[in-house]
């Protein structure tokens, strides 16, 4: 899987179907709290986002995975 | 086509707060196209506005999310388990609704994955547009709603 792909579409979602502007998320930007403020909500557009594109469940995983475009990408790649 | 019997099985809301009222056409897990009468006796027509009954653009959103319920339930709602709102976007409210308006809604799934169903929402009453947007529901059971307080 070409991660570079993945980030790219992940970045594309987070900017067209969360609101996220583009000049404030890299790959290593913190998505929750302390970063550009994510909710529960937009984890399970996450979620479903990487179900419907990629085949692979997040469900009922730990909030590590969440952290930022890279750790979402690194599940993706160990679970594709 | 589904009358009111039928929307009865595939959703838990009752009068007053029931807004669809008949099912014209219907794709299980996909789409519909249902409509709601708009009476003046409809209690919020005493206070949006008094001497100006507007039917408020909130309630639209909440008819076209009825209808989505039915497209989720499929034959029948299941015990236990509530379909939620989490997110409405970009909704716009066109035209006024006013008594003796009928209102056509139509749903059509544009997005499912995890737990959560997307669908894109327009509405009309005599082929004019009055309100469109799209709105996002999740699953959820009906105890866990109460477990928490």
């Amino acid at each position: 899987m070409d991660e570079l792909k993945i980030k790219e579409g992940l970045k594309d979602f987070f900017c067209t179907n969360l609101g996220i502007e583009s000049d404030a998320l890299g790959y290593d930007t913190p998505l929750f709290s302390e970063g550009i403020g994510l909710d529960s909500i937009d984890s399970l557009e996450i979620i479903a986002y990487v179900d419907s594109t990629y085949g692979i469940s997040m469900t009922g995983v730990g909030k590590d995975p969440f952290y930022n475009i890279d750790s979402i990408t690194k599940y993706i790649v160990e679970h594709a | 086509m589904m009358n009111i019997d039928e929307v009865n099985k595939r959703i838990r809301q009752r009068p007053p707060f029931q807004m669809i009222e008949r099912v014209i056409e219907f794709t299980a897990g996909e789409s519909a196209r249902g409509i709601k009468n708009v009476s003046i006796n409809e209690p919020y027509f005493i206070g949006h506005f008094p001497d100006a009954p507007i039917m408020p653009g909130v309630l639209i959103v909440e008819s076209c999310a009825q209808l989505c319920s039915i497209v989720m339930s499929g034959d029948a709602v299941e015990e236990g388990k509530l379909y939620v709102l989490l997110k409405v976007d970009g909704f716009k409210f066109v035209k006024p609704v006013i008594p003796g308006d009928t209102l056509d809604i139509t749903v059509n799934k544009t997005r499912a994955g995890g737990t959560i169903v997307s669908f894109d929402a327009t509405v009309t009453v005599g082929g004019t547009i009055c309100a469109k947007g799209s709105m996002t529901f999740t699953a959820i059971d009906r105890d866990s709603v109460y477990a928490q307080k």
